[in-house]
Formats: structure tokens, sequence, C-alpha cells
């Protein structure tokens, strides 16, 4: 049984914010690197079936050296190895293809990535990467149960916490809800014996259009996105209820 | 971050008199246990307050003169010219940081017991004291009173010579001058008494005495109780205070607003159990409708919004605040940097307090460790020096307040990896239930503060829902482990009274509980009647009996002591405890222990009753507030099972154990014992505090010299008779 | 600019997001809307809405959603119609086949989008990053077309009855490799869980006093939704902190956050601000709630809570 598992530091914006001269980003120094929340559910997820089925779980993450911290943290979760993939712009297809490249040659039963990271949130990565890599997938995963062959059953969570309970032919791309468990903390001498991992770099092919291009970054104006409802009081809850229903339909 | 705009208001400078005070925020007159004999601790701590924003800073009430002695309780004191050097220190350091300082003149009268100086004090009419037992006064005649204003001009001379801006003629918490406007002290029948112009004839004169003296230097301040809650033998507002505000408006430069009289001094320095912050806003925005001067007042106040508004509203000039200004001295430098979420707000729970009332220790404070340490042991609540260890790792284990308190500061001190490990699945350890108990709900604020300072500190993780093994503590991989695992309430009624366990007593039984098991645990016990067990003294035995009389049920209170929550007593929550509790029909059997207890029935004996009567007290369930024991087992089990030098083998080097886990304790004790281990990680040897400085006078040879050679010449030539 | 919608439905009814997604698309040019199911001539009348020119339908065999026919059925219908656009709801289902047949086709692809603008022949799409601190236009260069998942709930969802045609596109059966089982009910969300709540009523220290707690608390149960409230009412000690919602409490992402008398200090929007649908009633116009609220009403909470009870 092996399982790889997609991983992504992302980077948190605290309250203040300046931006790059360019306009295009926000300048590095307002942004604290962290391992993507979904990613330590995906990575608990592969570490539990390999205690249930044996075998290997592998790490794979684009980025600059900085984010191998976000491997190491999963390393010290108890994953075998990491691959890290340099030169990879960061919207989702340009990931995804750096992916498929390493990940194809892993030959894994399954691939587990989440279903989206929380600086970008475009919950693409994951189908995309299954796309190039002709696989079955699903996506937003809340329970998996998988006896290391054949099929594997899974929740798919939808809106208003409805289950779709779907049946995957494997090998398969399963893009992991948090909450599908509940990822296991590492101790310190986990996490120092995860800083002497060595990591198997990588520099990406290329090529490719990326899924967009970046062409202006701004902060939103105050108050941008409140609609104001207005109206009597009758009215007002009206259209409240009206929201309510449809959003939680 | 940048101040909200909507706080502006509370950092626009405003004049008292002669002065110009630079924001509006002031530290009103509190204690500390230092006054002037420990001058140094003194001028520390006020001067922490002026360096966090506070643009003006009293001191406690400060005697006068040796007949306004308040031994056993620690006042300051400005009688001589030792006085005057000694706190001119302090006004030194606060001019240093832009602050005012002011000076609260006090003169006891009967509530003063002299207990040091042996003197007798003066008063507006012969009657003991409702604060003190055993303290009469002096009867105060024409003379008397000349002389008494004459102390109050001299001590403001002396005042305005050790650099104090602001001075007082203090006037509320029932000390003299309210004693002449008031008729439950006041039974002249003379021009001092019986009309309002006679009852406040003492204090206009006065003032204008002292306004006379000093009045071109210094700002003059009149704190004035507004209320005393009983009725018309009372200090009363509209009866009192609003004429006695006309008649001095013109005298006084700034009007400092309170309410209560000194027997429930707790209606002014409010528990949050009872009151919510700005409670005496309406009194003190009657005395601003009516008055020219600017007016300042206390309500326990943490939130700039409120305090914006009562500006804005035209309630109140200046935010005074006493307890929120030890919780947090950097408060008002937190508004203007926007830092809302860094401030450690007061929860009311009146620890400082019960240190003033309880006569002599220094005070101390729940939510800020390093409140009263600011000079004896060096501790700034701000600023913190990197470890000499930092380059290790730490685990500590447990996230109670003081787990969180250790992991935070050790976090602040730039330890490399700090990993706060905990069972539960939140921070806050037994004090995530203790704010459930009625009235309490502002102590969440000790964890709430904790957990957004962690949340802050990249170098600090916190692990929930894990309870580790001494195993894997061992092989954590941490080179200094911390343990913090609390205490629990006894399970089998074993208590401070007996020393004993109680017959019967067993809380795993569907009928007896402790708290833990109700509140941690939501244990319910069946049945309509309740006896609340409670050899504890503080809060937690009259909270459950609160609490469940609350539920319906009919609810018996018994102790072994002579009253409940005595230590509530020193806290100042005590009278409207017992209110509460009167109002709810709880039934108090002070002096009684359980002898036994079975099924529906509590026997207990009077603990003065030499033969052992025993009598029954039909009861369906019991609750244990007995006594509390250290969670140790994990502590014991590294230590002695282990052992250190098996610890030492996997890389732990040192261990130690902080809060209740080593012994029961206040909650404030408990962080500050977290506190104090952080602070000195790398010291010699952490597990045993510094030596902190103590005040006091050194003998050295000079010294003996002189005072022999004075008390020889006392007697020189006098034989024994 | 030709704009194919692809409709999204559930059990037998087109979901709302697909009226959103028209109102969207009929902005920028024309628009064919897609239904794709067992038996998606049903569906055909809900979205015949004023701005649909063409409905097509495609017949597959599965009854509710399985992305290997959606995908199937999309690559097909954007080969044959050559749209410039396609818009599909920032749903669950989406994200398991859009990006795939994005990437596929060599479609230019952005996600959550919640704005969308034409420059000339360009598609320049408005999205958030970084916790939605930060806005960004994106443009899509060199690319045969743009495929965008919207983000439910900013654009009001379009009325008018129609007058559209009907096509049917043949599409080849593509074995299903991920196959729809069965629907479960969600489990009733736990009482005090606040952070698997669905949907949350949220309470703050607008609400005044202690006794009004309880009219929320009624108001919560009648509506389905779970009480949760922000710091001052746990330091009151008028609500449990298992409840907070917040920096110091729990960090909530429900499908709708519904706030009453939350003025929305930073520590408290840290904690809800990820949540689906925001919205907020406050009688303060300036309470910085209404930043991060999709809809916002100042009124007074009482009079709408009164009122909204009265609907459920």
């Amino acid at each position: 049984m092996k399982t790889v598992v997609c991983i992504k530091q992302v980077l948190q914006l605290g309250d203040e914010v300046e931006f790059t001269a360019d306009g295009l980003d926000v300048d590095p120094d307002y942004l604290d690197p962290a391992l993507n929340e979904w990613d330590s559910f995906a990575t608990e997820e592969a570490l539990q079936l390999r205690e249930r089925l044996g075998g290997e779980v592998v790490l794979v993450t684009c980025g600059s050296k900085q984010s191998e911290a976000a491997l190491r943290r999963c390393l010290a979760m108890g994953a075998d190895r990491a691959i890290r993939i340099e030169g990879v712009d960061r919207d989702p297809f340009s990931v995804a293809r750096a992916l498929a490249d390493v990940v194809s040659a892993e030959n894994s039963d399954l691939v587990l990535c989440g279903v989206q990271s929380s600086d970008a949130v475009q919950a693409a990565t994951g189908t995309a990467l299954a796309e190039l890599l002709d696989l079955p997938r699903a996506a937003v995963i809340t329970k998996l149960d998988y006896s290391g062959a054949g099929t594997a059953v899974v929740d798919r969570e939808l809106e208003g916490g409805l289950i779709d309970r779907v049946e995957v032919d494997t090998p398969a791309v399963l893009t992991i809800q948090t909450g599908i468990n509940q990822p296991r903390y590492a101790n310190l001498r986990a996490i120092k014996q995860a800083e002497q991992v060595e990591i198997d770099v990588r520099s990406a092919a290329g090529g490719g259009t990326p899924a967009y291009r970046v062409r202006k970054m701004f902060v939103p104006d105050r108050g941008e996105g409140a609609e104001m409802l207005n109206g009597s009081p009758a009215e007002i809850a009206a259209r409240i209820a009206s929201i309510v229903k449809e959003r939680l339909a | 971050m940048a101040r909200d705009p909507k706080h502006d208001i509370l950092f626009e400078p405003i004049k008292i008199g002669p002065k110009i005070m630079k924001n509006r925020f002031y530290q009103v007159p509190h204690c500390n246990g230092f006054g002037s004999e420990k001058p140094f601790s003194q001028a520390y701590f006020r001067a922490l307050k002026a360096e966090g924003g506070f643009a003006g800073v009293s001191t406690e009430y400060c005697s006068i003169s040796p007949e306004s002695d308040d031994t056993h309780r620690m006042s300051a004191r400005i009688w001589d010219d030792g006085d005057i050097k000694n706190l001119s220190l302090m006004c030194d350091m606060l001019h240093e940081h832009d602050a005012l300082a002011a000076c609260e003149l006090w003169y006891g009268g009967p509530h003063a017991p002299n207990m040091e100086s042996r003197c007798v004090a003066r008063g507006p009419s012969q009657i003991p004291s409702d604060f003190e037992f055993l303290t009469y006064a002096i009867e105060a005649d024409k003379d008397d009173i000349r002389h008494l204003q004459n102390l109050y001009v001299a001590a403001a001379k002396r005042a305005r010579t050790a650099g104090f801006d602001i001075v007082y003629v203090y006037g509320s918490h029932s000390y003299l001058p309210q004693q002449f406007l008031t008729p439950y002290y006041n039974h002249r029948t003379d021009e001092y008494g019986g009309s309002f112009e006679n009852r406040a004839r003492f204090w206009r004169e006065t003032i204008e005495m002292v306004k006379e003296a000093v009045g071109d230097d210094c700002a003059i301040c009149v704190r004035m109780s507004t209320d005393m809650f009983m009725g018309e033998a009372g200090t009363q507002l509209k009866r009192d205070c609003l004429p006695f505000v006309e008649l001095c408006d013109d005298l006084v430069d700034v009007w400092d607003i309170n309410l209560s009289g000194i027997a429930e001094w707790g209606e002014d320095a409010t528990p949050s159990r009872f009151y919510p912050q700005g409670r005496a806003l309406p009194w003190q925005a009657a005395v601003k409708a009516i008055s020219k001067k600017p007016v300042l007042g206390v309500g326990r106040w943490t939130n700039p919004d409120l305090m914006a508004e009562a500006i804005n509203e035209g309630k109140l000039d200046i935010i005074a605040t006493c307890r929120p200004s030890t919780s947090d001295p950097f408060l008002p430098k937190k508004i203007d940097e926007g830092r809302l979420d860094d401030i450690r707000e007061c929860i009311g729970c009146n620890v400082c307090i019960s240190r003033w009332e309880i006569g002599g220790p220094p005070l101390i404070c729940t939510q800020n460790a390093t409140a009263g340490e600011e000079y004896r042991r060096g501790w700034h609540p701000e600023r913190f020096t990197k470890a000499k260890n930092a380059d290790n790792d730490v685990l500590v284990v447990g996230a109670g307040p003081a787990g969180m308190d250790c992991a935070m500061i050790l976090g602040k001190r730039g330890m490399r990896r700090v990993h706060l490990v905990e069972a539960q699945d939140d921070m806050g350890g037994t004090m995530r239930w203790i704010p459930q108990l009625p009235g309490l709900g502002e102590w969440a604020r000790i964890v709430n503060y904790r957990k957004i300072q962690i949340d802050k500190l990249k170098n600090v993780e916190f692990i929930p829902n894990t309870k580790l093994s001494a195993k894997d503590v061992a092989e954590y991989g941490a080179e200094i482990v911390i343990v913090a695992t609390g205490s629990y309430w006894s399970t089998d009624g074993l208590n401070g009274a007996s020393h004993a366990t109680i017959d019967g007593a067993d809380a795993s039984l569907a009928w007896q509980a402790t708290p833990d098991q109700i509140m941690g645990e939501g244990k319910e016990l069946a049945g309509d009647s309740v006896v609340v067990f409670d050899n504890d003294g503080y809060y937690t035995g009259v909270s459950m009996a609160e609490k469940l009389a609350l539920e319906g049920k009919k609810v018996t209170l018994m102790t072994p002591l002579g009253t409940i929550g005595p230590y509530m007593h020193f806290t100042l929550e005590a009278p409207n405890q017992h209110r509460t509790l009167h109002r709810l029909g709880v039934e108090i059997v002070p002096y009684h222990l359980p002898s036994r207890v079975e099924e529906g029935v509590v026997v207990a004996t009077h603990v003065y009753d030499e033969e052992g009567h025993e009598k029954s007290f039909a009861a369906d369930g019991v609750v244990w507030v007995a006594q509390r024991r250290s969670n140790e087992a994990l502590f014991r089990e590294l230590k002695d099972s282990i052992g250190l030098e098996q610890l030492k083998a996997e890389g732990v080097d040192s261990l130690y154990r902080i809060g209740d886990c080593e012994a029961p304790r206040l909650t404030a004790d408990a962080v500050f014992s977290g506190h104090r281990l952080a602070r000195e990680i790398d010291s010699d040897d952490p597990s045993l505090p510094l030596p902190f400085k103590r005040e006091r006078r050194m003998v050295d040879d000079a010294s003996v010299a002189s005072e022999k050679a004075e008390y020889a010449a006392l007697y020189a030539g006098a034989s024994l008779s | 600019m030709s704009v194919l919608v692809v409709a999204e439905h559930l059990r037998g009814q087109i979901r709302d997001v697909t009226r959103e997604l028209i109102t969207a698309g009929r902005e920028v040019g024309p628009v064919t809307v897609a239904v794709i199911g067992q038996d998606p001539g049903s569906l055909v009348d809900a979205v015949n809405i004023d701005g649909v020119t063409e409905i097509v339908t495609v017949t597959i065999g599965a009854g509710e959603f399985e992305n290997d026919a959606y995908q199937a059925a999309v690559e097909a219908l954007i080969a044959d119609r050559k749209p410039r656009l396609t818009l599909l709801g920032f749903t669950v289902n989406s994200m398991g086949y859009g990006p795939a047949a994005a990437v596929k086709l060599g479609l230019g692809f952005a996600s959550d989008v919640h704005g969308i603008a034409l420059e000339g022949d360009a598609v320049i799409a408005t999205r958030s990053f970084y916790g939605s601190k930060v806005s960004a236009e994106l443009e899509f260069p060199g690319v045969n077309g743009v495929m965008l998942l919207l983000r439910p709930t900013v654009w009001s969802p379009a009325e008018g009855v129609g007058n559209s045609s009907v096509t049917a596109l043949d599409v080849a059966a593509v074995p299903s490799r991920a196959r729809h089982l069965e629907l479960i009910e969600a489990t009733a969300a736990s009482d005090v869980d606040i952070t698997q709540a669905d949907f949350l009523l949220s309470i703050g220290r607008g609400i005044g006093d202690k006794e009004n707690v309880e009219m929320f608390k009624e108001l919560a149960e009648k509506m389905g939704a779970t009480l949760s409230v922000s710091r001052p009412l746990v330091d009151a000690g008028w609500m449990p902190s298992s409840r907070q919602v917040g920096q110091s409490g729990k960090t909530v992402k429900p499908t709708v956050y519904l706030a009453f008398g939350i003025s929305g200090a930073v520590q408290h929007l840290a904690g809800m601000k990820t949540s689906g649908t925001i919205i907020a009633v406050n009688t303060d116009p300036e309470a910085a709630i209404f930043n991060v609220a999709q809809y916002g009403a100042k009124a007074d909470l009482f009079d709408v809570a009164e009122e909204l009870e009265k609907l459920y």
C-alpha cells in the first residue's frame, strides 16, 4: 500500500498588508508560512491507511526551500519520505502539472490532497492532478473505506451537510476535507528527527499554460461585501429567511 | 496597528486646576501594601503604570498624622520629612513619564485602630467603628476640629514638597470628611452637625484651607462617596452630595466620584460576581451634570468602547481605574496602539484587595503575575529577556492557568520550542468550568487572554486531546519538562478540619459529587435536597450552593468554619453573597462537621460540642467541597518510577512542577508559580525561587553606634529605681 | 460573448446557485444553459429564465451527480458550442470535475470568483486571496476559453420567465469510475459543537440583557440553527465558552452565519469570516461585521428577530 500525499505550505496574512513593488502579490514580509490545514488531515488519513494496511506514505510539495518546513511537519507526524519540486508557479494547473510528473512515477495506490489551500481556496489542484494522471477521483471526502485493493467507498460532504456516498475505482485521487480524522501531534523528538531527514529535491519540467495570471492585487474596499437589506423589520426578516433557506438547501 | 479613531477622545489632554493631564487615563488611589515604608516597591509599582500610559497616578490612602494609623493594614503616610523623601521617589519616577502624581490625604477617624502609633483618633461623634472592633474616637470639640484641619494643611504642604501635583481631601469610604457629612456618623448638634450646611462645614472649611495653602501649585481633588446604600442614615446623592458639589465646585479642581461606605466597600470596588463595569456611572453622571469641573470615576473599566462612550455622553471626563490598571498597567498604551486583544483585562475577583483586607501582604493579581513584583523581583509585565538556555525545547503538560502562563512566558523568553500539551480539547483546565459558576463569567478572561497570546507566539504550540503517559513524556524529546496537571477535589471527604476522611463519603456514588464532577463532567444529583459541605472557605462551596439552589434544590450549606466562604470577606464578595444565599433560601449550618453520611442523611456534630452529640440532616445528595489534592501521579511516576537518571538518558535535563500540581492554591498563586518558573528558567536552580529584594533597615556599625549613643543619652545619670 | 452555464441539481431540483450563474452570465452575453442528468427534460422549465437563449439537455445514466459523466458532457458541450466563458457554481460537485475539464481543454480557470468584467474580448475575474484579506484581478492570456467557478450568494438569483429554445445534445456514455451509491442526511448537529454546525445563529453584546438570550435561543431552535455567541456574552457568564466564536473561542465555518448584535471585533471576525454566507443584523451602521458580511441589515435586532420567529 503506497499513498502519496500532496501538501502545500500556505502563506498566512496578518492584520497588516503591503504589496510587492509590482503590485501582483503581498510582500512576503507580511506573510507567515504554515502547513495547509487540509493537508494535515490528508497526511493523517494516509498514516492511518499505512497503520492498517502497511506500506509507505510519500509526501510531495511544490515550493521553495522554505516550504520544506511543511514537509518536515508531516514527516514528524510519521510520513516516510518527502519530495520537493522547485520552480513551479503557484496557480493550480502549474502545480498540478509539476505534481503529475512526480506522482505518476510513484505508482501509488492512492493520492490524497487537501480539498483546498487556505491562502488560495481554488479547490482545483487535486481534481486537475487526477485528470493529468488519468485517475478516478472524488472531491471533498469526509470518510474513506479502503481495503487496499479494488474500490474505495467514500463519503463526499455536500453543501448543507448532506452526504453523497460514492464508490471509486482505485488507484484514485481523493481530496480530503477537514474533520475526516483527528491529525496526530508530532512530539519534539519526532520534530527533531524530521529535521534530519533528507528531502528529495526535483525541478519542474515546466510548460503548459497557467490557469490564470494575477494582474493586480489590492485590499478590497471597506464594506465591499455586505449588501444592505432595507425595509421594515418584516421585510428584512423575510429576506433573511429566504437567504437562509437558499443556502441551506 | 493604529488606534481606532473612536478612541481618540481618550487621548485628549485635560486641564485640572493648575495642571494638565496628557490623556484621560488615571489610576485612582488604591492600596498595594507598600505605603511609604517600602519606597522602591511603591515607586516602581506606580511608575510602571505611568510607563504604560496612565497620565495621572495616585498613592493609596496616605495618612496625614499618627492619629490615623491603620496598622495592621498598610497605608502610605506623610507624617514627616522621611515620608516626604520616600514618597518623592514615586513622584520623580512618575514625572519621568510625564504623568501627574497624586496624594490622597487621609484621616480615618474612628476607623483607624492606631495599633502601631497608639494615638487616639478624633471624629464627629463618639460611636465605635462599623468596620473595626474596639475603636472609638474622641468626639471632637472646636479645638480638635481646628487641629484636624491643620493636620490636612500641614500634610498638603508636605505633599507639595514631595512633588505631588494633585492633593486629595479624601472623603469617601466613610473617612473623616464623609463622617461629618453623614448622619450615620455625625450626631452633633453644634454648627458642625444637623443641617446640610452644618454637616458640610468641616469638609468645606478644610478644602478651603488646603486650597489656600497649596492651591496655586497643586490641583485639589475631592473624592466623595455619593451613596452608602443604607437609606436616610447614610450619605445620599441628592440630599448630601449634589448640594455639596454646588457648595464647593469653585474650590475643587477635579471630582473623584465613587460609592459606598467602608463597611461594605465592595459596592465601590465591585466584584465581577455582582456588577459589570461602569457600575457607578449614573452617580458620576449626576455630579458631572451640575459641576463645571472635570469628573473622574472608577468603574473597573477595561473596554475602550465603553470608556469613550462615557466621555462622549458627558458622564465622565477622566477614566479612573485601580484594578484594571494593576491587571494591565499598559491598558492605555494598548488602546493607543490598537492592540485590544493584548489587554489583560481585570476579572474583578478582588484577590488584590484581599491582601489589603488581610492586612500587611503586598497585593497580588490573578491576571498579572508581575503585580507587586516590579521592584522586588524586577519583573516587567511587557518586557522579556531571552533565556540563556533558549536553545532548549520545553514540554509543559497541562494547560490550566499555571501551565498556560508558564508556556506563554517561556514563549516570550524565546525558548526554541514550547509544546503545551493538554488532555482535554481546549485550554483552561479547571478554569474552563469555574467561569460557569454563578456570576463568575468574567473569570474566563484568565484563559482567553493567555489563549490569544499563546496563539500569537510562533514558538509555542498547543496540542489538545492528548493525555501523555510518563513514558510519552520521557520520550517526548524535550530537554525541559514542566508538569502542570492541576488538582482535584477530594472524593472521600478528606478535609482540613478533621484531617481525616468522612465515613461513607464516596463521590463515585450516584448521590455524592465533587465540584469537578458536577461542573467538569456534568454529573447530576437526583432528588430535591442537597448538603454542600464546605471546608475550603473561598468561593467554590458557596458557588456550588448557589448554583444548586438556582436549579431549584433545597440546599444546606454546612461548614466546620464559623461562617461560610470566610475568604470572601477579604474579596468584598461576602455581603452580597450572603444576601444571595439568603434570598435563595440556602440554609447555613456553621460549626458543623459531618461524622458520617449515608444515602438520604448527613450526620454531623457541632465542632465545639465536647460530648459529640450527633444531629441528622436529611438530604438526597451531598457535594464535597472538602479540600483539594494535587494531580501528581504523572510527576511522581516521572520522578520516582522512571527516575531522573533515566530521564537524563532520554534527554530530559530538568523536571519541574508548577501550580496546583505542587500544592493547590489560589489561581493567582498558581499562575504566579508558572510565571515564576518561566522567568527564572535560566537560573542556577529554577526549582527554587531566586531571593527577592526586601526593603528593610540594614544594620551597620555606624547605625549601631549612633543608636546606642542616642539610647544611652536618654538615661544619662538616671539610676534604676 | 457566448456563455455556457452548467445547471446544478440535486434530487430532481435545480439548485439556487444555477439562477445566480444565469444572472452573472447574462450580464456578459447570450446564455446557454446545460442541463445534465438522467431526465434533463424535467428540469428545463426551472432554467427557462429571462436572458437564457438556449437550453441544451444532455442525458446521462446516473441519477445523481457523477464526475466522469459530467466532465464528458461539459467537454462535449464546450467542443460543440465553443463558449468563450463557462460558468459553474463554486460547489462540491463542480470541484469534482470543473478543474479536470479545464486543465484538459486548456481553458483559463479560477474558482471562488466574486466579480467578472469584460475588457474587449478578455475576461477579467476578481477573487480573494490570503483568507479574503486581499482581492486580485486575474487575466487569462493565451487560452481558448475560460471556466470560472462562481462564489454562491454573490449574484442574485435570476428572475423572469424566458423564451428559450431547448435542444438535446448526444454525448457518448463514458464509464463512471466514481459511482454514486446513496445520499445520506446529515446527522443532527451536536448541540454544543459549534464547529460542526451548518447554520449558526450568533449573538453578541448588542442583545443587551441576559434575559434576551432565551429569546434568541428559541429563535435558533425554530430556525434549526445552533446558537453561538461572541466573547462578551461568555465574559458576562451568560453562555458557556463552548459556544464562543472567535480567536479565543472556536473557529467556525458554517454554511450560514446569522449574527445579531455582534459588532465584529477583529478577534471575533478571525473566528467566523470564512463562513459560507454571513448575514449581520446590527443597529450600528459602522459595525465592522458588515465588512465581512455578504448581507447586512441596520435594524432593531428584536424587531427583526420577532418577525423572523413568525416565519418559522
